[in-house]
């Protein structure tokens, strides 16, 4: 099995999704892998003016102080495209993931839907192995810590 | 003569506050209205696309699904982009749109076409709908002429690279896409190294534009790095995305035409045509609707000999550097992919 040096996890800032970037923080901890954590800009966050990249990156820097990874092992990354796209592209260089981490479903999704679920569609399209985490796993999550 | 397809009944497409609404089409109209057209303007009758067309570009598996979240009530289909209970009879009729203007220039001869419809469609993929996009119109129509042994050029001046018809006919040698956009932006595709697949390279030509750039940057893009390929090219028939939010009042994007500059970059796309009745536009995205209405009105007019007033074209932006490169880029690609070929 290909040794895991760089995990990509998607983060749209919702509940599930930090729950996904908790879980790859972990991971990282035990595998001694850099994380990159992937925000999607659609069209609609950029037509609301929304700038999130401050809020992002406290958010991910308290992440890292609870999974007990150092800073410079997690990095934020910022691209444009739809989630799915976004994170296809962090198997590709430079990026040149090893593991794909998303959580269940994100802001966009609707529950127990096949269409709109970024999620199946990664597994669908992924090139490299993909973590799908459940919201229930936090618990899972801290016992692993 | 002007043919058209569309600018009705769309009503049932809406999500309150989503800048994809209805308004849109009947800015659209207005622009045409702006033209007094009189007997030149004749409107062909709505045309759901049916399954078998539809499937020539998107996989059955995805339209059960679209069909049936719809029927379902609809929803959010991404970050982006919605879908209500209308839709997808809606997104047929769209499909369906182009198809009925591609048959009318085909059976007349002569005129051009617009499809006035949405939602639009160049970012929904073989399996995915995306960016507002459900079912890629166009697509659709290239496919139609494709299977008619015609050999296709498709112009996107939408001002998000359209990667839903680049992936759909990547590695086909019978349709050319040739797009300008502004980039890094959304879908985060388009660069110019993408060239085409292994079976169809060089039918895929990417003009990246940076923020601020102007109309003079992208016909100097258009004229020296695309034109050489269309002639190689040779088509038959020219589609046309024409998305207008490159214009400098849209709030979706930070391109800088105006309404001038559209009239010029369709009167470039329909210089490729071989013959009359050859060339027809597909509405993609433009958001500020004023200047939705004027550049639908100067690019039609352009096309049609209307001497309506426009904005004058754009010239003095950034960009003149990423021609250059982006030209490079694409040969480098193009010998990297030739060896890798053979």
């Amino acid at each position: 099995m290909k040794p895991i040096h760089t995990i990509a996890v998607g983060f749209d800032g919702s509940e599930d999704a930090k729950t996904a970037v908790r879980w790859a923080l972990t991971l990282a901890t035990h595998c001694d892998a850099q994380v990159v954590v992937a925000h999607a800009v659609g069209l609609l966050e950029r037509f609301d003016a929304k700038n999130v990249a401050v809020e992002l990156e406290e958010s991910l820097l308290r992440l890292c102080d609870e999974s007990g990874l150092e800073h410079s092992r997690a990095q934020l990354e910022i691209e444009d495209g739809d989630a799915c796209s976004v994170m296809l592209r962090m198997a590709d260089p430079p990026i040149s993931a090893d593991l794909l981490v998303v959580g269940t479903r994100g802001q966009g999704a609707h529950a127990g839907l096949l269409l709109g679920s970024t999620s199946l569609e990664l597994a669908e399209h992924s090139t490299i192995p993909l973590v799908i985490v459940p919201r229930a796993s936090t618990t899972e999550q801290s016992q692993m810590a | 003569m002007l043919i058209i397809n569309g600018g009705t009944d769309d009503a049932g497409h809406e999500d309150p506050g989503h800048p994809e609404r209805p308004e849109r089409l009947a800015a659209v109209m207005k622009g045409i209205e702006d033209l007094q057209l009189g007997d030149d303007l004749l409107a062909v009758a709505p045309y759901a696309a049916s399954r078998s067309e539809l499937a020539r570009v998107h996989e059955s598996t995805y339209l059960d699904q679209l069909g049936a979240f719809c029927f379902e009530g609809g929803g959010d289909l991404d970050e982006d982009t919605y879908a209500t209970y209308d839709s997808w009879a809606l997104a047929q009729h769209a499909a369906g749109a182009g198809l009925a203007v591609v048959k009318e220039l085909r059976i007349r001869g002569e005129g051009t076409g617009f499809v006035a419809v949405r939602p639009p469609g160049h970012h929904a993929l073989r399996d995915r709908a995306m960016g507002f996009c459900l079912l890629n119109n166009i697509a659709v129509a290239a496919a139609e002429l494709t299977s008619l042994g015609e050999r296709v050029l498709i112009i996107d001046w939408d001002v998000h690279h359209g990667n839903g018809t680049q992936a759909i006919f990547w590695n086909d040698p019978n349709v050319l896409y040739v797009s300008t956009h502004q980039w890094p932006l959304f879908p985060g595709s388009g660069a110019p190294y993408e060239v085409g697949g292994l079976e169809a390279l060089d039918t895929t030509v990417n003009l990246p534009m940076p923020p601020g750039a102007t109309g003079d940057v992208m016909r100097q893009a258009l004229e020296e790095t695309a034109a050489p390929v269309i002639d190689h090219f040779k088509p038959t028939w020219v589609l046309v995305s024409a998305g207008f939010d490159a214009h400098r009042a849209d709030p979706m994007a930070d391109l800088a035409l105006s309404s001038g500059d559209f009239a010029r970059l369709a009167t470039f796309a329909a210089s490729f045509a071989p013959r009359p009745g050859r060339v027809a536009l597909f509405l993609e995205g433009g958001y500020d609707l004023a200047a939705l209405r004027a550049s639908v009105s100067a690019s039609l007019g352009a096309l049609l000999g209307s001497s309506a007033t426009t904005e004058d074209p754009t010239n003095g932006g950034p960009g003149a550097d990423t021609v250059r490169t982006t030209r490079d880029a694409r040969q480098a690609a193009l010998r990297i992919a030739h060896d890798t070929s053979h």
